[in-house]
């Protein structure tokens, strides 16, 4: 078991640099001198030079790429290269929203497709599966930015029933919360569809199971039937989709924080790629990264605590 | 409905609805249950045995749909109960045992917890509950039951598996227990043991016991009555010794026949019952079997059969009764009434002299258990398991070598190492004089085309997505077949197997059984191999169509002279194939020889084991119960020191514990390992 964990971080710690490698690569060949950019137009070569040596910007890529690697380990990211600020306290700041926005638009996702998709399969052919199933093509079908537009209009303009802009009063909760429900909404809608089929699909196959047969035959009550055993046994990849699907919550996040002006993690990043403010976007990337490997491995870990034969396979 | 009926099935028919109309699956189904004695229920697969059983529980598929009849229980009728009343009466008055223990336990959950699961209608405390599942599994003979309670499913071996899903089923002290295939799924050795187990429990619980099966040899030891069923009716029922002594019905007659376990006689033609089962969609007017039976009349088939009642039971047959009743039927069990498949019977072709086709010898196989890294850290030197260990074994042109174990015994690794499927370790596998141990791919390529291979799931080893035309074909597509006319080739090997041509057409999911058997068996000859390593060749097939396959397997050695290498678990039929039989125990072979020698005087325990294992099909020759030897196959990482057998030898004395017995000979081509062997070996020749 403990060999199993220090493996798989073991792991994401390679997954990790080879995602900042590749960022770092692709950032330097796209046009855009981080140091004009810093000081603006106007500033002398001694000025960018200067500049240029703080930020070991005239160093080769990869010389560059092991200091940012040696700091980042330190828990120093470098600077915003406008406010001079340590990325770390910039992304400190921000984080915090989008984790909200991401985890609530996974949680109520979760709390609706996957009862959803439960009572599909327990009733295949009958109204409520036509209706989920149609519903969740229809919710994965649609993109996220586009529903986030949607529902902008129309409950915000349109009815006024929820706020359009921003992430609420800092201190106010329940403004906050109002401020949450509508880009929670949009990210998580295509969830619902996504979760419902894949617990309807699992859910159908482990009910033709024999153990499922077995336990109708030592007649447990159905409510028994389907949630301690066939959902017991259905949920296991339902959560390595979840775990695999915050990974793609972060990019929709991205679209939604932006449409919805809300200061988090995927504006920022968005932000500092259209300044060329290579730290915050180099920091910004490592914290998604990072997050979304401890998803997964949560995920994994999940899995095996829930199932024995996975377990005794660390 | 007597005193001492427990259950009563009355005119049961029950239909299931499909895309090709409605399949009459059970039709007029009427017999007791009597309180306290066990029943079989015996039939070919499409026979309605096991609907039977789910009728019972009321644990139909969803597309079933009961047209008439009742089934009466305790005073009630089951299939005019509510769900819930229903529910009630399941693991609490009426239980069931499985056909696969490996599926029918929940993988996820502990025993302790599947166990109290079933008691949740008792009003216990946690604790009481986990007591008498506690004491329910050392009753089935589960060692250590008050910690292996918190065991998974999966950290049970198949036998004790099937040991705790009895104990599942008797926890509630069922009045009846439902008993699905109990054995199917397991070993010889482990059906030994269950069948001794279920009757044990029959006489301290009481318990009125229905058992479902194809194999004679389980219905003929285990059961009080039968009843025979044949595409969804029932022929005739009686009491176990009735039914196997007196059959009545030509179809018991038959099936008894066809039996591999009940013919005596060695030769390589079995019986077999010529035809398919009717399509139920829309059965004859008149009797059921009427299309394959041998003594058919031509009423037989628009005149519905005279229902024929006797001491014990009924049977349902126009022989019997009637202006159609022929006073000579049935005739004395020693007269056969299935004709033996056309042709004379084979000569052995061995040419004993010759120089062995195949010639393996001290093959050694050996799996990693762990990763270099990981056995280096915790000190293990030897990071392996030996699944084949100094195996030597010679098949000549034309003959019939049977290798015969339990599951793990690693036959299945040593017919893929001959195939160069897989690695060795050492030693030395000829083909006609050729080393091919270890040959590259591209070297042994051509090597394939004289060595087949017949695979053991017979429709799950042919793509579905091609035509049986295709299928047959594919070898010579593979191995370049330039020039060939392939339509030509498909129409040759289809009627070297005995496959109408119009099943060219086919997929693989449009064929019976026996008829995508026919097809790897094509396959398999496609090429013109010299030897056809065969894995279970009749392994899921009914009793009257496996006979065919041996049949055809025979006549196609006469014909082309091919020498086969049969791997499989099952001794009746390898008695009546094999020249030679080889019995592997943990990856070693313990004893070879003739297979007549072997069967009538086996040299090691564990032959004996096996042949002994056999259930017989007659009631009069029912073992004792504590005949069957103890224990599992211990796994290959606890390998006895000494003798492998030694855990489990009845015979085990100190010495065996000591050093693993080398191969002596008793005969010239008859060996054995056995220190202590049950044959007396006339002169003491150590073999390298």
């Amino acid at each position: 078991m403990l060999n199993y964990l220090l493996k798989r971080l073991g792991l994401a710690a390679l997954v990790v640099m080879a995602v900042l490698l590749l960022l770092f690569s692709m950032l330097h060949m796209i046009p855009g001198n981080p140091a004009i950019l810093a000081l603006g137009t106007r500033a002398t070569p001694e000025a960018i030079a200067a500049y240029s040596e703080r930020m070991h910007l005239d160093e080769p890529v990869l010389t560059q790429f092991i200091f940012f690697l040696g700091n980042a380990v330190q828990g120093d990211l470098g600077n915003d290269v406008f406010s001079n600020r340590p990325v770390t306290a910039v992304i400190g700041e921000r984080i915090g929203f989008t984790l909200a926005l991401i985890c609530t638009g996974m949680g109520w996702a979760v709390l609706l497709g996957v009862p959803l998709g439960c009572l599909a399969a327990v009733r295949p052919g009958t109204w409520i599966d036509r209706i989920t199933g149609v519903f969740s093509v229809g919710m994965i079908a649609v993109p996220s930015f586009l529903v986030s537009i949607w529902a902008l209009l129309l409950f915000s303009l349109h009815l006024r029933w929820l706020p359009a802009i921003g992430a609420g009063e800092p201190g106010d909760l329940s403004d906050q919360l109002s401020h949450l429900i509508l880009p929670a909404f949009a990210i998580g809608l295509g969830w619902v569809g996504y979760l419902a089929r894949m617990v309807r699909a699992s859910m159908l196959e482990v009910m033709g199971e024999p153990y499922i047969r077995s336990a109708r035959a030592f007649g447990l009550k159905p409510r028994r039937i389907v949630l301690g055993y066939a959902l017991r046994v259905a949920i296991l990849p339902t959560i390595t989709l979840i775990g695999m699907g915050f990974g793609g919550l972060i990019s929709s996040a991205v679209f939604a924080e932006i449409i919805f002006s809300r200061p988090g993690v995927g504006k920022m990043i968005f932000d500092a790629v259209s300044d060329r403010n290579f730290p915050i976007v180099q920091g910004g990337v490592l914290v998604a990264t990072g997050f979304y490997i401890l998803v997964v491995l949560f995920s994994d870990l999940l899995i095996a605590w829930l199932d024995p034969r996975v377990r005794a396979s660390l | 409905m007597t005193d001492d009926t427990l259950l009563n099935i009355d005119g049961l028919t029950l239909d299931f609805r499909t895309n090709r109309g409605r399949v009459k699956a059970l039709r007029d189904i009427s017999f007791p249950v009597r309180k306290g004695r066990i029943l079989g229920i015996v039939g070919e697969s499409g026979s309605g045995k096991s609907t039977v059983l789910w009728s019972i529980l009321g644990l139909l598929a969803g597309n079933a749909e009961v047209m008439a009849g009742r089934i009466d229980f305790e005073g009630r009728d089951l299939l005019k109960l509510t769900p819930e009343a229903l529910r009630a009466i399941r693991g609490e008055q009426i239980s069931v045992v499985f056909q696969d223990p490996m599926t029918s336990q929940i993988p996820v959950l502990p025993y302790a917890r599947q166990m109290s699961d079933i008691l949740y209608r008792r009003t216990m405390s946690d604790n009481e509950k986990r007591k008498a599942a506690v004491e329910m599994l050392r009753r089935v003979g589960i060692p250590d039951s008050d910690s292996r309670v918190d065991a998974y499913p999966h950290e049970f071996s198949g036998g004790m598996r099937q040991r705790a899903g009895i104990a599942m089923s008797m926890l509630t002290g069922p009045n009846l227990l439902l008993a699905d295939e109990p054995t199917t799924a397991l070993d010889v050795t482990m059906e030994a043991q269950m069948i001794g187990l279920m009757r044990g429990l029959r006489e301290d619980f009481e318990t009125t016991i229905v058992v479902v099966s194809h194999n004679l040899g389980l219905i003929a030891e285990m059961c009080d009555d039968v009843v025979v069923m044949y595409a969804g009716e029932v022929v005739e029922t009686g009491e176990v010794h009735d039914i196997f002594h007196n059959a009545r019905h030509p179809y018991t007659r038959a099936l008894l026949e066809c039996d591999p376990a009940r013919i005596a006689d060695v030769s390589r033609k079995l019986p077999v019952i010529p035809g398919d089962i009717p399509d139920l969609t829309r059965p004859l007017p008149g009797c059921i079997f009427a299309t394959r039976c041998q003594r058919v009349m031509p009423e037989c088939s628009s005149l519905a059969p005279p229902l024929v009642p006797r001491g014990t039971g009924v049977a349902r047959c126009h022989l019997l009764d009637g202006p159609l009743a022929d006073p000579a039927w049935p005739p004395p069990p020693e007269v056969p009434t299935v004709a033996r498949d056309a042709g004379e019977p084979v000569p052995p072709q061995v040419r004993r002299t010759a120089e062995p086709l195949l010639d393996v010898s001290d093959l050694n196989v050996r799996f990693r258990t762990m990763g270099p890294v990981r056995a280096r850290i915790r000190g293990v030197s030897d990071p392996f398991v030996d699944a084949v260990l100094d195996v030597s074994l010679d098949v000549k042109p034309g003959e019939t070598v049977a290798l015969v174990g339990e599951s793990g015994s690693g036959k299945t690794t040593l017919g893929r190492t001959i195939l160069n499927l897989q690695q060795a370790a050492g030693g030395v596998v000829r083909f006609e004089g050729k080393d091919i141990l270890g040959m590259k791919e591209s070297r042994f390529k051509p090597l394939r085309r004289d060595m087949a291979m017949m695979f053991q799931d017979p429709v799950g080893s042919l793509s579905p997505r091609k035509s049986v035309r295709a299928l047959i074909t594919e070898p010579l597509v593979i191995h370049g077949a330039e020039g060939r006319n392939l339509d030509t080739e498909a129409e040759r090997l289809a009627d070297m197997v005995r496959l109408p041509r119009g099943f060219l057409a086919r997929y693989p999911h449009e064929l019976s059984g026996g008829q995508a058997r026919r097809v790897g068996v094509a396959r398999a000859l496609a090429l013109n191999p010299r030897l056809i390593v065969a894995d279970e060749p009749t392994a899921g097939l009914d009793v009257s169509v496996q006979g065919e396959i041996l049949n055809l397997m025979a006549d196609l050695q006469a014909e082309h002279g091919l020498s086969y290498l049969i791997i499989t678990h099952n001794l009746p039929v390898v008695r009546h194939i094999a020249d030679r039989i080889a019995i592997m125990y943990l990856g070693r072979i313990v004893e070879e020889g003739p297979a007549a020698e072997v069967f009538a005087a086996p040299a090691h325990p564990y032959t004996r084991a096996l042949v002994d294992g056999v259930p017989q099909p007659d009631p009069d020759r029912r073992r004792p119960p504590a005949a069957a030897i103890e224990g599992e196959v211990p796994s290959l990482l606890r390998r006895p020191t000494g003798c492998d057998f030694v855990s489990r030898c009845p015979l085990a004395r100190e010495e065996c514990r000591m050093a693993k017995p080398a191969h002596r000979n008793i005969a010239p081509d008859h060996r054995h390992a056995c220190l202590f062997p049950l044959r007396k070996t006339p002169e003491l020749t150590e073999t390298a």
